[in-house]
C-alpha cells in the first residue's frame, strides 16, 4: 500500500520546495483517509445505537471489535483463533501455490504449442463457464472434510484465473525477440524458460494478486461447505448462532490476512520485475 | 517468396532475387519502402523458408538457423529483463559455452563497443544508441561469418547513426564477417559497404550492383564529401529513383493493379 499521492511536483513550483509541498499533500490524503473511515464506522455505531439499523441484523462496530477480543483472548469454540487462521492459510497458500504452477505450466504450454490449444482449448472453455464453486460439494463428498477438499477447490478457482493470463502472455511476447534468442543460438526450451517466462511474466504476475482472492475464497467456501476447523467454520457458526458480529468479525480476520498477502506478493512482483522501467512496474493502488 | 495474406491472396515478395555476398564482403542492400528487403534476411538467417528457390550459404541452401549467423534487428530485440552483461553473455550460454570463458569474452566485447562499467544496467536505463551497442556485442560474440542487420540504426538521431556507423566499421574490421545490411539511407550505405545493391519496387529483384572502392579504414563523417561518394551516390540514386517512385505510386493508390499480387 504505497501513497497515491506520488507526484514528482515541477522543480519550484508555486515557490514551495517539492519536499515539502509532497509532505503537506501526504498530510491531506491521510486527513481524507481517517475521515472516511471515522464517518462510515462512526455513523454505523451511532445508527446501531440510536436504533435506525438493528445491531441484532447488521451487527455493530464495537461488537465486532468485542468479538475479535473475545476470540483471541479466550478462543473460539473450536480452539484458539490463531489455530482457526493457520488452517485457512495453510489452506489457500497450498491451493494458491499449486494452481499457480499449474496455470502457468498449462498456460504457457497451450500457448507455445499449437496441437495442444487446438485439442485442449474447448474444455478448457466448458470448464471455465461452469460454476467451479459447485464442485467444492463433490470434493467434500470425495475426500472428507480434511484439507484436501479445500486445496482442491482452491487449485480449480486458482488455475484459471493464472492459466488465461499465462496463455495470453505467452501469445503477445515480442516475436523480435523470440526470433533474436533463436538466432543467438537458443533451443525451444531455452526459448521458452528464458523469452517466453520472463516475458509473459507480467501478465501472470497481475493474476496472483486476483487468484490470490480466489484461493481463499475457494478455502473459507469450502470450510463453509464442511469442515472441523478453520475460519470458514467460524463464519457458519456464527451465522448459526444468529451472531451477525461473529461473521464481521471472521471477515475482518479474513480481509487482514489478504492484505498481508497482497503485500508480499507486491514486494515479490517488485523484485521479479526490478527489470522494468519505473512507470510501467503497476498500479501503485 | 510468396506470402499469404490476412484476406485470403498471395503476396510475391521476392522473385528471382539473385544475390551473392563473398566472405568478408560488407555488402549494403537499398530499395524503396516494402519491398522485400527484410525478407530477404530472414530467408538467409532461416527465420523463414522461401517458397521456391533455395538461399545459399558457404554453397549449401539453408534449412533452419544456422549457427554462423547473427542477426541485428530493427526495433531493440535486447532482452528487458537481462543485465546489459546477461544479453551479452546470452548467445555463448545458449549455445552451451563454459561459463568461465564466456564471461570473460563477454566482459571484452562490452569493453570494445563501449559499454565498460555499464555491465549491470537494464536496457531501459540506458540510451538508443546504447541498446543498440549491446545488440552488436551480443551478435558479435558469437563471431558469426555472416551478420545481418536490418536497418540497426533507422531508429537512432543522426548524430548517434554516424557515430554507430563508425562503431560498426571498427568492429567489423575485428572479425570481418561478412554483411548484408539492409537501409533506406543511401549515405549510410555507401559509406559503409564495398558494395551497394539497389533492388527494384516489390516483388524484389536485382536492378543494380554498385561497386564502393572508396579506400578504409573510412570515417563515416568525413567520406561524405569525398568527390567520389558524391559521384557514386548520385549514380545510386538515379538506380533507385525510379522504384522508389513506382514504390510510391502504388501507396497512393495510382497504380490500380500492383505487379506484386497475383
Amino acid at each position: 500500500m504505497s501513497e497515491i499521492g506520488q507526484v514528482e511536483a515541477p522543480a519550484g513550483a508555486g515557490g514551495i520546495d517539492p519536499p515539502r509541498r509532497r509532505n503537506r499533500y501526504g498530510t491531506v490524503v491521510w486527513a481524507g483517509r481517517i475521515a472516511v473511515l471515522v464517518v462510515v464506522l462512526g455513523g454505523w455505531e451511532l445508527s446501531a445505537r440510536v436504533g435506525i439499523v438493528n445491531p441484532f441484523f447488521y451487527g455493530q462496530p464495537s461488537q465486532v471489535v468485542g468479538q475479535i477480543s473475545t476470540w483471541v483472548r479466550d478462543g473460539t469454540a473450536q480452539g484458539s483463533l490463531w489455530a482457526q487462521v493457520g488452517v485457512t492459510m495453510e489452506e489457500t497458500i497450498l491451493g494458491w501455490v499449486i494452481g499457480v504452477v499449474l496455470g502457468v505450466v498449462f498456460g504457457i504450454a497451450l500457448g507455445r504449442i499449437r496441437y495442444l490449444s487446438d485439442v485442449l482449448g474447448p474444455y478448457i472453455k466448458i470448464m471455465n463457464s461452469i460454476p467451479r464453486i459447485v464442485l467444492g460439494s463433490i470434493f467434500i463428498v470425495a475426500f472428507g472434510l480434511g484439507l484436501t477438499s479445500k486445496v482442491l477447490l482452491a487449485i480449480v478457482l486458482v488455475f484459471f484465473a493464472v492459466f488465461f493470463n499465462a496463455f495470453q502472455g505467452t501469445r503477445e511476447v515480442d516475436r523480435n525477440l523470440m526470433a533474436n534468442a533463436r538466432i543467438l543460438g537458443a533451443s525451444s526450451w531455452r526459448v521458452t524458460r528464458e523469452v517466453v517466462l520472463p516475458s509473459a511474466f507480467t501478465w501472470i504476475i497481475a493474476s496472483l494478486h486476483v487468484s490470490f482472492g480466489f484461493a481463499l475464497i475457494g478455502a473459507i467456501v469450502g470450510e463453509f461447505l464442511g469442515a472441523q476447523q478453520g475460519l470458514g467454520l467460524l463464519i457458519r457458526t456464527a451465522q448459526g448462532t444468529f451472531n451477525a458480529n461473529g461473521v464481521l468479525a471472521a471477515m475482518v480476520i479474513v480481509a487482514v490476512v489478504a492484505l498481508i498477502a497482497e503485500g508480499l506478493i507486491t514486494a515479490l512482483e517488485k523484485k521479479i520485475l526490478r527489470w522494468r522501467p519505473p512507470a510501467l512496474s503497476g498500479p501503485e493502488l | 517468396m510468396v506470402f499469404d495474406t490476412p484476406r485470403g491472396g498471395r503476396y510475391q515478395a521476392l522473385r528471382d532475387l539473385d544475390l551473392t555476398v563473398e566472405a568478408g564482403e560488407f555488402c549494403a542492400v537499398v530499395g524503396p519502402t516494402g519491398c522485400g528487403k527484410s525478407t530477404t534476411l530472414t530467408l538467409v538467417a532461416g527465420l523463414e523458408r522461401p517458397t521456391t528457390g533455395v538461399a545459399l550459404v558457404d554453397g549449401h541452401a539453408v534449412r533452419g538457423i544456422g549457427s554462423e549467423v547473427g542477426f541485428v534487428f530493427q526495433n531493440d530485440a535486447v532482452f528487458p529483463w537481462k543485465s546489459v552483461l546477461d544479453n551479452v553473455l546470452a548467445g555463448p550460454r545458449f549455445r552451451s559455452r563454459p561459463a568461465r570463458q564466456a564471461r570473460a569474452e563477454a566482459l571484452d566485447w562490452l569493453r570494445r563497443v563501449g559499454l565498460a562499467g555499464f555491465e549491470d544496467r537494464y536496457p531501459h536505463q540506458l540510451s538508443g544508441g546504447m541498446r543498440k551497442r549491446v545488440a552488436l556485442a551480443q551478435s558479435l560474440i558469437n563471431e558469426p561469418r555472416i551478420l545481418l542487420m536490418d536497418e540497426p540504426f533507422s531508429a537512432l538521431d543522426a548524430q548517434t547513426r554516424t557515430i554507430m556507423s563508425d562503431e560498426l566499421l571498427s568492429l567489423w574490421e575485428m572479425t570481418k564477417p561478412a554483411v548484408v545490411f539492409v537501409t533506406h539511407d543511401l549515405e549510410e550505405a555507401i559509406a559503409l559497404a564495398d558494395k551497394v545493391v539497389v533492388l527494384t519496387a516489390g516483388p524484389a529483384t536485382v536492378k543494380d550492383v554498385f561497386t564502393v572502392d572508396l579506400p578504409r579504414p573510412r570515417t563515416v563523417q568525413d567520406i561524405r564529401f569525398d568527390d567520389s561518394f558524391v559521384a557514386l551516390y548520385q549514380s545510386v540514386w538515379q538506380s533507385l529513383r525510379d522504384e522508389v517512385n513506382i514504390a510510391y505510386a502504388r501507396t497512393t493508390g495510382s497504380e490500380t493493379t500492383p505487379r506484386g499480387v497475383s
